[in-house]
Order: C-alpha cells, then structure tokens, then sequence
C-alpha cells in the first residue's frame, strides 16, 4: 500500500507530470520529479515512518498509550525552535551547511530536545510516577512552548519570517526539494536503524523502574537514550515539514491493534502506517483544493476520530 | 557461612520508619517465607533487598570468591543474582506470553543481543512447567491475573538466579494454582540450588511449604519459626503476634502427609 501511495505521490500536484513525457525524456518534467516530487515523496514515507516509530518508543516508554510526540509537546517544542532558527538563523547569514543541514534543523531539535528534558522534570515532581502525569507535564510544556512561539512571532518581519513561521506551524510538505532534505534524512534513518537495534531495550522498560531494573536494565540511562534518539527523528522530521499532529499518536495503536504484541515487527508495522498516513495525507492536501492545503489537517481528520476511539474503549475496559 | 545475609537492614520514607533494623541469613536451598498483616513492611522490606529502595544496612549473598554486597553491584550483576517477582507486574503494553518469558533471559544478554534458538525452547518449556503450555503467541494481556502470575513466575525461573525473591504470588491465585506455585518453586529451588525469599499472604502455605517463616510486624522480625521443627503451641505462640488468638493442627491428607492447619480462634472482647 504504501508503495502504491508513493508511486502516487510522484505524480500528483500543481504541475501534472506524465510517465509518458518523463520516459521521452522532457527536460522539465524530470527537473520536476527529480528535484521536488522524489524529495516529497521520500519525506513522506520515510519521515511518517520515523513519526510512526517515535510515537511508539514515547508510547512504550513512558508507559502511556497516549504519549505521542504532539502530546508531550516535543512537535511544538521543535516548532518553536525552528522559529527561533528561521529568525536567528538569518541573522547568522547561514541557511544551509554540510548535507543540507540548516540552523532552523539544529534549533528544531534543540527546542524538541528542552521539551523532553523540561517534561521528564516536570513528571518527577509525581513520586508515585503515574501515567497521567507525563501527559500533564507535556500539557504544560506544549504551552510554554505556544507562549514563545508567539513572542517569536511577535518580534518577526512580517512580510518574510512571519510567514515563514506561520508555513511552519501548518505543517505542509510544500517546498521540500532534494537539496534539503538529504542530511535530515540520512540523521533520521540513522536514529530509525538505532531504535530497531535497541527495541529488546524498549519492550523491557515498558514495566516500572524496580521491575525492570530487576531484569538487569538501567532504566535512567537507557530511558534518556531512547526519548533523545526519538526526539532527534521527530525533529528531522518536523524541521522539513513543520508541525504535523496525530501520526505519532495513531500509527503504533493501529500495529498493535492488528498485531496483538510489541515485537519489532509490529514497530516496523507502526512504521508503515505512519508512513502511509502522511503520504496519504500529503496526497489529499495538494490535490483536493485549487490551492495546497496543509498537510496537518488531514492527519488530524484521520487521527482525531481514532483518539476519541482509544478513549471510549480505554473506558470500557475499566 | 550462610548463602545469603541480610544485617541491620533499615529503610524509611517521608520521615517514617518502615522496616527497622532486621537481620536474618538464609541458606542454599532453603525457601524462606514471610509472613505479617498488611501493612507490615513485608512488601519494603524485599524491595530494599532488590536494592530498588535506598536503605541502611547490608545484603550479601555467597559467591565463589567469598560473600558480595547486593548494594555495591551494578543492575545487569544484581539480576543474574537475584530475581524478584512484583505483587502485580508492570507490564501494560500488548506482549506475547512467550516475549515476557523472554525478559528473563535480558541479565545474560548484551544490550544489542536476542535470544537465541535454545532460551525460545527453553522458554517454552518453562511454561509447560507453570502450567501455560501452548500459550507462547498469546497476548499477555487476555491472560487471568493468576495467569499473568504464573506467567511472571516463568519468567524468574527463566531469569535462573541463585536468589529469588517474590512478594505475595499467590495473591491473585485460586486455590489449586497457589499449591502448584509453590510446588514448582520448591523443586526449582532444589534442581538449582538456589534460595528464595517469600512474602505470602497466606499462613497455611507459609506453614506447609517454607523451611523457614520470619514473622514481621511494624518494620521487625518478631518470630522465627522451622515448621518441621517447631512444637505446634510454641509456633501458637508466636504467630498470636501477628494474627491474634489462633490454634494450629497437624492433619494427615489423603496420601499419608501430614498438613499444618491454622484455625482463627475468637478474639476476647
């Protein structure tokens, strides 16, 4: 499904593309393909993937079928940094270093990084370590980081960094071409490859501290290793494409659903879903309207109605 | 020199004295049970030994090189000591029986390595044993809680310490499944001469299946008992202190053993 999506993905959007005009070699339509719809189509996949395989660590980790990167304000958080990057960023002179990355990529993840760290202390203040107090501690950071984001706005040119702001926090997958997005994507297939490899790690600190411990794991450690390897995917991810809601949240419950367990598999199930999802949604939002929409509203319309289904069935069990 | 040792142990939280002071040894082979009302310090006071509470005092348990500190060792050295088993396990995600059995195995691994072909087998086996044959792919959260206990249970004789330490496992199981629990700990204990540590909530296993019974009250051992040893009235005596007025009886089942029988006996008012 997923490659169907992404062969879909080649061809659709403002400028039509044919395979019989690229197979004839039209200069302008391989420029087309080659230099944004390939680049696209990859962040699609491959960053929905990564969106769907850091919701499951956040969900698996912090032992809450709830924590996603949106909830615990890490998307918000990189948002705001990347803000801070486009408008300090320019300042600096400096749009684009070695493999594409740019400082609003190194802000976005600072600023996704201090959320993680800023909500992990905020939820240590509960000693009982309860579940909804995470999302709480995530509740508050999201806030905060609005608040700057705001200030943010308030001190940004108009005409330019203002919009390039608010291009941000719609989150859209428009004007991602191939010089961008080569460092992000190498970073967050890095990360993707490590999560894999520590999955084992994953599943063992899904039960509380003195039991895994008991089982030989250093949960402090391990725990902060995860959360940075995952926060370094959502912010390759985000820092290309802006705010994007829900993917984090939906995919891994949709893998497990169909699963039944947490195996590696079903993370790489979570993965493909995620990947679809974005792609899907990316598809929908430069196709149904004359002017391209942006990408998180279709995720929403996906993820929304799923959220309200966890809930209701969160409440049946008890 | 006692397989394992624990001396002056003290722990506290908010200002609160919980366990106060205890020291007892246990040796190889020996299944040593807990017993005390709730609220007792019996749950605190195994959680220390895990080292999963911070506390004053020492455990040291018989290596080949002389007795280690519990407290000096580091999490992945502790767990290829000690196992512990939880009142309730914390695992909330969906999981397959046979991948929590496998958790056990994690001490001898490296932090990138699976089990291999020979622990899945072995794995399997175990659940057999508990009483969970063909139940590897199942979800671990469509099982019982006795189940789960069971499951648990598998999972620290996967583990293959030389201390295991489990806190009330047989609260959440019926009847039959609390003998056959302690049966199976029993008989690992003596194919693989280790000891165990046993909270337990129910005095007539405690009486019928330890080697050994502490009796804890407020944060303190008050009694010790051997029931194969000990006169019916002098054990009476000492399980009064934390039950009240009760009596005990030796009784012989059906196949010729004989049982200890605990009966409450009307308070005074």
């Amino acid at each position: 499904m997923l490659v169907v999506l992404a062969v879909f993905s080649l061809f659709v959007g403002k400028y039509p593309l044919s395979m019989r005009e690229l197979l004839a070699g039209n200069e302008l339509h391989w420029r087309v393909f080659l230099t944004l719809r390939v680049s696209r189509t990859v962040v699609g996949v491959l960053g929905g993937f990564a969106l769907g395989i850091a919701g499951f660590v956040f969900q698996t980790v912090f032992r809450n079928p709830l924590a996603s990167p949106d909830i615990i304000g890490v998307s918000s958080g990189a948002s705001a940094g990347a803000a801070a990057g486009i408008l300090f960023g320019a300042g600096l002179g400096i749009t684009t270093g070695w493999l594409g990355f740019s400082w609003v990529t190194a802000f976005a993840f600072a600023g996704a990084l201090l959320s993680v760290i800023l909500a992990m202390a905020l939820s240590m203040i509960d000693r009982n370590g309860r579940n909804s107090t995470i999302v709480l501690a995530g509740i508050a950071v999201h806030s905060l980081a609005q608040t700057v984001l705001m200030c943010l706005k308030l001190t940004a040119d108009p005409e330019k960094e203002l919009a390039s702001i608010e291009y941000w926090i719609m989150g859209s997958l428009n004007g991602i071409n191939s010089h961008s997005i080569l460092g992000n994507m190498i970073l967050c297939m890095i990360c993707v490859g490590a999560v894999f490899l520590l999955h084992r790690q994953i599943i063992l600190l899904s039960m509380e501290e003195g039991e895994a411990r008991m089982l030989g794991v250093n949960a402090g450690k391990l725990r902060l290793l995860l959360l940075l390897l995952a926060t370094l995917m959502v912010s390759c991810v985000v820092s290309l494409s802006g705010l994007i809601s829900f993917v984090g949240l939906v995919t891994p419950h949709l893998a497990r659903m169909l699963t039944k367990n947490s195996r590696a598999s079903t993370m790489f199930l979570g993965g493909i879903f995620g990947g679809c999802l974005l792609t899907f949604s990316d598809i929908l939002a430069r196709s149904v309207a004359k002017t391209e929409l942006p990408v998180s509203i279709f995720t929403g319309i996906i993820g929304a109605p799923f959220l309200i289904y966890l809930i209701v069935r969160g409440r049946q069990k008890i | 020199m006692s397989y394992f040792k624990v001396t002056d142990l003290t722990v506290g939280y908010g200002g609160k004295m919980i366990v106060n002071d205890v020291s007892f040894a246990v040796e190889r082979g020996e299944l040593t049970g807990i017993l005390g009302a709730n609220g007792s310090g019996k749950t605190t006071f195994l959680k220390a030994i895990c080292n999963i509470l911070p506390h004053e005092g020492m455990c040291e348990m018989h290596k080949a090189q002389g007795m280690t500190k519990l407290e000096s060792l580091s999490a992945k050295e502790l767990a290829r000591l000690c196992s512990y088993i939880p009142q309730r396990s914390g695992i909330s995600i969906d999981i397959s029986v046979l991948d929590v059995v496998l958790m056990g195995c994690n001490p001898k691994l490296g932090i990138l390595e699976r089990p291999n072909k020979e622990m899945r087998e072995r794995a399997s086996e175990i659940l057999k044993i508990v009483g969970l044959p063909g139940k590897e792919e199942m979800n671990y959260q469509f099982l019982s809680e006795g189940q789960k206990q069971l499951c648990i249970l598998a999972r620290t004789l996967m583990q293959d310490a030389k201390l295991l330490l489990l806190d009330e496992p047989e609260s959440s199981l019926d009847l039959r499944y609390r003998y056959h629990m302690l049966e199976i700990l029993r008989k690992s204990l003596k194919e693989g001469e280790s000891s165990a540590v046993v909270a337990l909530h129910d005095p007539a296993l405690a009486l019928n299946y330890c080697d050994r019974l502490l009796l804890f009250s407020e944060g303190r051992i008050v009694g010790e008992m051997i029931p194969a040893k000990d006169s019916p009235e002098e054990m009476e005596r000492k399980l009064m202190q934390i039950y009240g007025p009760v009596s005990l009886h030796r009784y012989e089942d059906r196949a010729g053993h004989t049982q200890l029988v605990m009966i409450k006996e009307p308070e005074e008012l």
